[in-house]
């Protein structure tokens, strides 16, 4: 089998299994269960074997047939050092009319080898956790079936040749995501929730259509490949009104999906999915399909795009890390520490450095995976008890859970040596670079970006100290005891990998060189380039070793404040709840972004809905339809109906008067 | 006579033979024949459309299909395909005196709408058999008289024929709303009776100027087509003719603001008289203006265009947040499918391939994806006895088959991939940034809207605990769907299924006889020459890419 | 004496006034369907006229046609008079003004 070929089959597998759960198995959740897990496992063991076969460290960085350096621009050549050698090209006609040609294909680079592998080897753990955590679920089968559904529309947006392609994954992936987290649909909570997510990445996706349709009219394509090679050799092309409002256009459909200003509202809501869900799609995977999207098209992105997206990032990463020390509820702090993670990676790409936003996506999808499925185990193990108040003492009862969460919060808050700290703090660092080149200003980003290190060491450790230190605070948490092996099992593995995933910076080569660290040389090949380059940077100026220091000691010193602060505390409330109410509650609040928007639905488009509907009623429908068009034709029955006298000689009059117009018009 | 087929004739006529015999000796049948009749009667067109579909998607313009039989003496061409239609027939009866031979075929733009009368005739038709009704007979009988005039004025390629046929399967539509509709069926029948009436003599009128002006003296849209294809043909008055077929036609398709015919007399209609006019009979008019009234009068769209635009604007925003604020499931339907002509109406505008192609795959998916949620509607209704919002909830619990079929039409309708009308819409969107950025930009709005106005139901009336008013109902078992629920509702999921997923099923019949109106459109006006320039750059062997494109 | 066609024609004319008169004037059904008739015989007759003096045998073809027609027409004419009698009891049109609105 070639590759194109192999590539198919691992998205059309998931794809497989979902008509065969959705057409036999709805009623025997089990073999559901058992169906996507093996589909889940066939699949990350054929992208291993694609990544590790396929790889060839000979092949050409750029296909054109000319070499590199005949590359006018700077930036593309950077952004090739991180997107690599294309490893196949197919496309498939699909839909054609006229000149206009919609063509489904795969577009395959070291990008994708990366992404492919993430969400592959992610996917399956979480779906064998899922098997233990949704044991005794009823919609059983709807989970895996939409779980299914969700990989292959991930799948589709990993491998997608051209931007129409990308666009129908990217809603397929939003459609799953609304089936999953509406899986409890009894709950009300879970019910807005799957609308609102719908709904608010439909927004984003409007922009992002309408920059498809823009960028296919101004730049005559949509292929990847064919946008590389334009963009590639005539590189004055992204400047001006036209490519700047592509480029915004196109992030309207990265800040959807990932949750940026202004459109983030939906993330925490959809925490009402189960947890594997809440794990896999609003953690580790889809959320972060936005940063795959923005690297995948980087070279089309003008100096404005990125600055909206540096700012709006850096912005989220702080804020969202200080909202996350409002929320009691485990798996919204998680949503919050979510909403941080990414603005450091939108920063990253903001900043230029869209290596480094692979990097941490890849890091963070192995400890933040680690992190949502130990809040499931917990959550499993207190009966659906998801107030982390109520919880505290666990590390005794859960020895596991506790260890990889542990592994999994030190890697979150970037302690050295964790996989975490490598790519965070390198973000952290480019972002003082770019303050130490280009003025003064710029270093608002990086005074954000270590603002929210400090937060994220803040309300990493509070989780952690409530949940399973102290004791118990409720009944559940007394009783509480360690999950079986389908969790656990899950857990440890990627718990190992939040741990030392980032040691392939050490570009330590093994299996002949297809393996460097814990991946494989060819999804490594994505960052490590830009990541010794930017160290090299830091080097010549001067500016490591300080940084380090900077980004070690704020670190600790969150820590250690969050720690004397929950840490000791016992009580069955937030502390800082008790000491400053007023300022729990705007942290709580998170901005208020949720209440000026439910106003803005109720008060005005509601209203504004129902007036229009008035007037439709009212002047079209009554004024138009029944006065207007009834009107004439019940006034012209009316003038007719005098004419109908009954008399027979009146109508013989009537006849003579025809008889005589038609003379008069006809014969004459 | 040499090349007759008598497939498409089979398709209108064995409807209108079997309405016939259950209107006129309906009520002597035995009940089991009687039902008989009308299964044919539904199956016959539905076999043929299909059938239609695969013989041309599987012979491209020009090859005969079968070849002529033993000899010359024996002309035997049983079916036979000519460059421009499949299934030619032609035939004198009566009235060719006056160029009113009946002639009979099926193009590219023609056959998916042919399709669909099909399969949503047949869908109706089995989910009416399924529901009791007073004089059932009758009842299935008129429904077969729409669907044979629906056959008709998709096969018919003569405009006094074309519109003939639609007028034969408008009238029985009012009858079915005024007898067996809702409350309120009388005076929406009225209503309806009047717009449509409207907007047919508006057409009609339009159809005879065309016929007078044109200078081709004859009805026959293939010898009319030939007649304008010259450049320097342009027919007199031309855009005085294309504004009546333009509002004729628009009143048909409730266009905004000539609409509120629409939500009023769908809600009222019986079921499958709503399934068949959403679906199919107001598609009628949108034919037309693709078929007849943009391909005979080359270039007087732009004159109009505007107009329509903005009109068509109207459908889409306007209508669009009005649908937003409806409490009632079935009004509801009726104005989001008043709103979904919008983005027809702007494929059509661009004269474009593109647009075109787009707009005819809208119809198709529309067309499936409304009757669907008109029958699933009712089948909620049957369980719930209400349509009001605000009085439902929580049906998912009881009904998750109704409720997975009702999700997937409801998605279907707000347009996500892997259902036909994404296609139509994204289609649509690509061909009018050409005409007008701003104009796609706020189309586009309606992208979000139907999104709002579709789950917003879909979260009323099924997710949630049951309401209070609805705890006693539920008490008593309520039955998922039923197999005569079932099966009409899976035929038109599975088209849209399946057009979604194989787009090209459609598209290349479209292409190869899209008329030469339809002006090409180039992707790029802007970078045309640095394409080439990077064509030939990356013409040099890739030994990165294999050559091989699988298909996915 | 020669008598040309003008004076057949002013005959026919003549009586065809008179049946309009009569259709106009007279009350009574009966009286009316009687001038109808007169009527249509003027008209057979200037249609024999027309064919005696042109030499052509249209007319004259018409005219059988006409007689045929008019048979029929009696028949059905005066049933049609007779059941509105049995019904409504009268034939003055006067009194049959049941289309008024």
């Amino acid at each position: 089998m070639n590759l194109p070929m192999l590539l198919s089959l691992i998205l059309l597998l998931p794809l497989g299994s979902a008509v065969v759960i959705a057409l036999f198995l709805r009623k025997r959740g089990n073999l559901a269960a058992l169906l996507s897990i093996m589909v889940g496992f066939t699949v990350m063991a054929l992208s291993l074997y694609v990544i590790l076969t396929s790889y060839n460290p000979a092949r050409t960085v750029y296909p054109a047939g000319s070499p590199e350096s005949s590359l006018p621009s700077a930036a593309m050549q950077n952004w090739l050092g991180m997107a690599g050698p294309v490893w196949a090209e197919a496309s498939h006609h699909w839909l054609q009319f006229g000149d206009y040609v919609f063509a489904m294909g795969f577009h395959f680079n070291n990008l994708s080898a990366l992404m492919l592998l993430v969400v592959s080897f992610v996917a399956c753990w979480i779906q064998l956790f899922s098997a233990g955590y949704m044991a005794d679920d009823e919609g059983k089968a709807r989970f895996f079936g939409g779980l299914s559904i969700f990989m292959f529309s991930m799948l589709g947006i990993v491998l997608a040749d051209n931007l129409v392609m990308l666009f129908v994954f990217w809603e397929l992936v939003g459609f799953s995501s609304y089936m999953l987290i509406a899986h409890y649909y009894t709950t009300d909570f879970a019910n807005m929730a799957s609308k609102k997510a719908f709904i608010v990445n439909r927004i984003g996706d409007l922009g992002f259509l309408l920059g498809i349709v823009w960028c296919w009219d101004h730049y005559g394509t949509v292929r990847l490949s064919e946008l590389e090679n334009i963009i590639g050799y005539h590189p004055g092309l992204v400047a001006g009104g036209a490519a700047t409002g592509i480029g915004l256009l196109l992030m309207c459909g990265f800040v959807g999906k990932s949750a940026q200003f202004p459109l983030q509202v939906w993330l925490t809501d959809a925490m009402a999915g189960p947890t594997p869900v809440s794990a896999l799609i609003h953690a580790a995977t889809m959320v972060a399909a936005g940063i795959y999207f923005l690297a995948r098209v980087f070279f089309l992105l003008p100096p404005f795009t990125l600055h909206w997206i540096m700012w709006s990032g850096a912005a989220m990463t702080a804020c969202a890390g200080l909202w996350a020390l409002g929320q009691t509820d485990i798996k919204k702090t998680l949503a919050y520490s979510t909403l941080s993670h990414l603005g450091y990676m939108a920063t990253a790409v903001g900043l230029g450095y869209p290596q480094l936003a692979m990097f941490h996506l890849a890091m963070h999808a192995c400890f933040k995976a680690t992190l949502f499925l130990g809040s499931g185990s917990v959550i499993h193990a207190c009966h659906h008890e998801q107030d982390i108040y109520k919880m505290g003492g666990l590390r005794k009862k859960m020895p596991i859970t506790a260890a990889t969460f542990l592994l999994a919060s030190l890697a979150n808050c970037a302690v050295p040596f964790f996989s975490g700290a490598y790519s965070k703090d390198s973000i952290i660092s480019a972002a003082y670079l770019k303050g130490h080149d280009e003025g003064l200003i710029y270093y608002g980003v990086y005074a954000l970006v270590l603002f929210g290190a400090l937060c994220t060491a803040l309300y990493t450790c509070r989780l952690f100290a409530v949940v399973f230190l102290g004791k118990a605070r409720s009944e559940e948490a007394e009783h509480a005891h360690e999950s079986g092996a389908s969790i656990t099992i899950p857990l440890i593995v990627l718990g190992l990998l939040s741990l030392a995933a980032g040691w392939t910076v050490y570009d330590w080569k093994w299996a002949g060189g297809l393996m460097t660290g814990l991946i494989p040389s060819g999804c490594a090949q994505v960052f490590l380039g830009g990541f010794s380059a930017l160290e090299h940077t830091l080097e010549e100026k001067g500016l490591g070793h300080g940084l380090e220091i900077i980004n070690v000691i704020v670190v600790l010193a969150g820590l250690a404040a969050s720690y004397a602060f929950y840490g000791r505390s016992a009580a069955a409330g937030d502390p800082l709840a008790a000491k400053s109410p007023g300022a729990f509650r705007v942290l709580e609040r998170h901005g208020w972004f949720d209440d000026v928007y439910d106003w803005y639905v109720a008060q005005i488009q509601q209203h504004f809905c129902d007036v229009l509907a008035a007037l439709d009623k009212l002047a079209i429908q009554f004024g138009g339809g029944q006065v207007c068009a009834g009107g004439l034709s019940g006034l012209a029955g009316a003038l007719l109906r005098r004419a109908t006298v009954g008399s027979i000689h009146a109508y013989v009059y009537w006849f003579l008067a025809g008889v005589c117009c038609y003379w008069f018009f006809a014969v004459r | 006579m040499t090349s007759d087929s008598l497939i498409l004739p089979q398709a209108i006529g064995v409807p209108f033979v079997a309405g016939l015999v259950l209107l006129v000796k309906g009520r002597e049948m035995a009940p089991w024949l009687a039902r008989a009749v009308a299964w044919v009667g539904f199956l016959v067109p539905a076999l043929t459309a299909l059938c239609a579909w695969w013989i041309f998607s599987m012979h491209p313009a020009g090859t005969p299909i079968f070849e002529q039989s033993m000899t010359a003496a024996t002309p035997t061409q049983l079916l036979w395909r000519t460059p421009e239609m499949l299934f030619p027939f032609e035939r004198d009866i009566g009235l060719g005196f006056l160029g009113l031979t009946l002639k009979l075929g099926l193009n590219g733009l023609s056959l998916p709408m042919f399709v669909l009368a099909g399969i949503v005739g047949l869908a109706a038709g089995i989910y009416a058999m399924n529901t009791s009704v007073d004089r059932p007979q009758a009842y299935w009988g008129l429904l077969l008289f729409i669907v044979s005039g629906a056959m008709g004025v998709f096969a018919s390629l003569n405009l006094f024929y074309f519109y003939f046929f639609h007028e034969f399967a408008l009238i029985p539509t009012f009858i079915l709303i005024g007898w067996w509709g809702g409350p309120g069926g009388r005076a929406a029948a009225m209503e309806m009776t009047i717009y449509l009436t409207l907007g047919a003599m508006l057409s009609l009128l339009g159809l005879l100027a065309l016929f007078f002006k044109s200078g081709a003296h004859s009805f026959d849209l293939v010898s009319m087509h030939a007649w304008t294809l010259p450049a320097t043909a342009t027919v007199p008055s031309g855009h005085k003719i294309f504004g009546l077929l333009l509002f004729g036609f628009g009143i048909l398709v409730s266009l905004w603001p000539f609409h509120s015919w629409a939500p009023t007399g769908y809600a009222a209609a019986p079921t499958p008289a709503a399934m068949l006019h959403a679906g199919v009979l107001k598609k009628f008019g949108l034919y037309g203006l693709l078929q007849i009234a943009v391909p005979l009068l080359p270039g007087e769209m732009a004159g109009w265009s505007h107009l329509l635009a903005w009109l068509a604007l109207g459908n889409v925003v306007v209508i669009g947040l009005v649908t937003l604020a409806q409490r009632d499931l079935k009004v509801m339907l009726g104005y989001s499918s008043v709103m979904h002509m919008g983005y027809i109406f702007l494929g059509i505008v661009c004269v474009s391939a593109m647009g075109a192609g787009g707009a005819v795959l809208l119809m198709f998916a529309h067309g499936l994806s409304v009757a669907a949620l008109f029958l699933l509607s009712d089948a909620v209704f049957q369980r719930t006895r209400t349509y009001d919002f605000g009085a439902m909830g929580g049906l998912c619990k009881k009904a998750p088959v109704l409720s997975a079929f009702f999700v997937a039409a409801t998605f279907a309708g707000i347009g996500l991939p892997g259902f036909a009308n994404f296609w139509g819409e994204f289609g649509v969107f690509v061909a009018l940034w050409k005409f007008s950025p701003w104009m796609t930009a706020a189309a586009a709005l309606g992208v979000v809207i139907s999104a709002i106005y579709g789950l917003r139901a879909v979260s009323r009336i099924f997710y949630g605990e049951p309401s209070p008013a609805f705890q006693t109902l539920f008490d008593q078992p309520v039955a998922d769907l039923r197999p005569g629920e079932r099966w009409p509702a899976i035929i038109l999921l599975g088209a849209l299924l399946l057009v979604g997923f194989w787009p090209g099923l459609l598209s290349r019949g479209i292409n190869e006889s899209l008329p030469t109106a339809y002006q090409d459109l180039r992707p790029s006006g802007h970078y045309v020459l640095t394409l080439n320039f990077i064509s030939e750059t990356t013409a040099a062997p890739t030994p990165a890419a294999p050559p091989a494109a699988p298909k996915p | 004496m020669d008598t040309g066609l003008q004076a057949y024609l002013t005959v026919a004319g003549l009586i065809f006034a008179i049946g309009f008169a009569g259709v106009l004037l007279h009350k009574n059904t009966l009286i009316i369907y009687m001038c109808l008739e007169l009527m249509l015989t003027a008209s057979t007759l200037a249609l024999v006229a027309f064919s005696r003096f042109y030499g052509t045998m249209d007319g004259a073809l018409f005219v059988f046609f006409i007689i045929t027609v008019a048979a029929a027409e009696v028949a059905v004419g005066l049933a049609i008079i007779v059941a509105l009698y049995r019904r409504r009891r009268t034939v003055q049109v006067d009194e049959l003004n049941f289309l008024k609105h």
